[in-house]
């Protein structure tokens, strides 16, 4: 009975789901090491790996440490955050185009972000760990429009009217934004503009610490609920056979991913796309079980921003291209792509 | 044993099923038949506690089902609803493992009675030699027994299906059938589905409830309801029963519409 469980076949699944991780893990290691050699200041791979040891002098220190290293892991962090809620998104929503960036999630939580800092002389006034509280206020706001615009007595949610409200939503919280920016110091338009066009800007450690709680808890509440997950990929009747609560699992499972991208946003700038991109790659290499795509998505997230990012600080040194628009280069064909594809 | 109490379903103000008392024996195979629209699928789903019966309480063995909570329902009814769809690339013995998910907690892997129970429910519905294929490579037949499968994987005692063998062809419509009738005899599993095809009621089940617009026009054995008088009530047509040479069940040969039917076609009543 046992061996449907212990086949040949079984093992050819391990070797791909082994070799689809370890493939990631050492591109991401790979763009990382790249990563940390290249910027303004030259630092060879031998002098990144000195340093990261502790033999590097201080200006080598104060480069890798203090400059680069956290915007990495930032990067890695908030692609790894906007693919994994790109995901659930997906799942709850048994639609292929959610994400967070499309459906005015992450603008919401920006406008927020603006708000906030429009109390305060400028970015740096204002402390990095309130940041994602507000931004949650912002990212709610636009799940709410969305659902309170989108939602059929009759039909629930509809796929292609839920994308395209949230395109809506996406489009009024931008108009909103630029006529806030009018009123703005020069300063604070200064940050505003970079946010919309999706800079990194949180690369220091404070802004490390203030997301990584949100990342750690808000990850592990939703990888707790994989199955969840899954069997709502199913349609609701049947997962409610199943013995899922529904609504009760729906509804944490929004609330998680919408906290998700909206902390991420809230210390980089409005970055689109990678909660499109990353799931739908995870789930052609690895099948639909989100046991594995959640961590293949993380992965693919993060692997996908940090490249971005990489790319476009270095391509026209000394000047740069925001991480945002990078993603957007890749990302906006492939929403097409995909649009193209789902027949509607 | 599923009972219900003046059970009223309706969508918005607009009322379904009224004041409905069925009882569904435990052990038997029961089908719900009608014309489209009747409410035969609303009312499975109320059974199933799939939907919310505005008025009125389901019973399953005696207690109500509405207070209870939905994962314990799921490890005693399984529900198989019209056209399921599964994500694409999932295997069959993927889709049969989440039949387990009633059985399971947060993080937890398969445990071995899980994999006896999913390694049965394939071998009982002869997808072995189909068991590591992606659902959406099988055929309608093989598809639709890979969710009867899932549904069996749940290990319960009462079997809920909705029109398991529409776009079936006949030797698919049959196969799927013959397993569900395996199951009641060998496993005593009770089972309630909607059935399209008379005959397939009168030949598979041992009770049948006959539905118009959302009331029970008569319910009994297939003798009791095969009848040319309720046939013409439920479905509009005058027909001649006759008896199944092989079997002795009734068989329905319907030869033509009823008058007023025939003036107003019944569709989308």
């Amino acid at each position: 009975m046992h061996s449907i469980f212990s086949g040949e076949w079984e093992r050819k699944r391990r070797r791909r789901r082994i070799s689809v991780f370890s493939s990631l893990a050492i591109l991401i290691f790979i763009v990382l090491l790249f990563s940390m050699n290249s910027g303004i200041t030259p630092l060879g791979p031998l002098e990144v790996l000195k340093t990261l040891f502790g033999f590097g002098d201080s200006n080598q220190n104060l480069v890798l440490f203090q400059f680069r290293l956290p915007r990495i892991v930032i990067a890695l962090l908030v692609g790894a955050a906007l693919a994994v809620s790109g995901c659930v998104l997906q799942g709850i929503s048994r639609n292929s185009l959610a994400d967070p960036g499309i459906l005015g999630i992450t603008t919401g939580a920006g406008l927020f972000v603006v708000l906030y800092i429009s109390f305060f002389s400028s970015i740096d006034a204002a402390s990095p760990y309130l940041l994602p509280v507000f931004a949650l206020f912002g990212g709610l706001l636009a799940a709410a429009l969305i659902y309170i615009l989108a939602y059929d007595r009759q039909l629930g949610l509809v796929p292609m009217r839920m994308i395209l409200t949230g395109i809506a939503v996406a489009a009024g919280l931008n108009a909103l934004m630029t006529v806030l920016m009018l009123r703005l110091q020069p300063e604070q338009f200064d940050f505003v503009a970079i946010w919309l066009a999706g800079r990194i800007y949180g690369s220091t450690w404070p802004y490390v610490y203030s997301f990584l709680p949100w990342f750690i808890i808000l990850s592990i509440f939703i990888y707790y609920r994989w199955r969840a997950l899954d069997t709502l990929t199913f349609g609701e009747q049947m997962a409610k056979g199943l013995g899922l609560r529904v609504e009760k699992e729906r509804l944490l499972l929004t609330f998680a991913s919408v906290a998700l991208a909206a902390s991420a946003v809230s210390v980089s700038g409005g970055i689109g796309f990678v909660g499109l991109i990353a799931p739908h790659i995870a789930r052609r290499l690895i099948g639909p079980n989100h046991a594995l795509v959640l961590p293949a998505s993380a992965l693919l997230g993060g692997l996908l921003l940090l490249f971005a990012d990489t790319l476009g600080r270095t391509i026209i040194q000394p000047s740069e291209i925001h991480a945002g628009i990078v993603v957007a280069v890749i990302g906006a064909p492939y929403f097409l792509y995909l649009l193209a594809r789902s027949n509607v | 044993m599923i009972e219900t109490d003046q059970l009223h379903i309706g969508y918005d103000q607009q009322t379904i099923v009224n004041d409905l008392n069925i009882e569904i024996p435990s052990g038997k195979i029961t089908a719900l038949v009608g014309a489209n629209g009747s409410g035969k699928s609303t009312i499975l789903k109320a059974l199933s506690r799939l939907m919310k019966p505005s008025k009125g309480i389901v019973y399953l063995n005696g207690s109500s089902i509405h207070s209870q909570k939905t994962k314990e329902l799921a490890k005693q009814m399984a529900i198989l609803p019209q056209n399921p769809e599964a994500p694409q690339g999932l295997t069959v013995t993927e889709l049969v493992t989440y039949g387990r998910a009633p059985h399971q907690r947060g993080f937890g892997s398969l445990k071995a009675h899980d994999k006896e129970m999913i390694g049965w429910a394939i071998e009982i519905t002869g997808m072995r030699e189909f068991a590591n294929r992606p659902i959406d490579h099988l055929s309608g037949g093989q598809r639709q027994r890979a969710w009867i499968a899932m549904a069996l994987a749940q290990e319960t005692e009462t079997l809920f299906l909705d029109e398991p063998t529409t776009f079936l062809d006949m030797a698919h419509q049959m196969e799927v059938l013959n397993i569900l009738e395996k199951l009641n005899v060998q496993e005593h599993r009770t089972i309630v589905m909607v059935v399209h095809d008379l005959n397939h009621a009168s030949r598979y089940a041992h009770h049948i409830v006959a539905i118009k617009h959302g009331n029970v026009v008569k319910t009994g054995t297939p003798h009791e309801v095969m009848e040319a008088g309720i046939i013409e009530k439920v479905f509009g047509i005058k027909s001649d029963i006759i008896k199944d040479p092989r079997s002795g069940m009734p068989l329905c040969l319907p030869y033509n519409l009823c008058e007023e039917q025939a003036a107003s076609p019944i569709f989308g009543s």
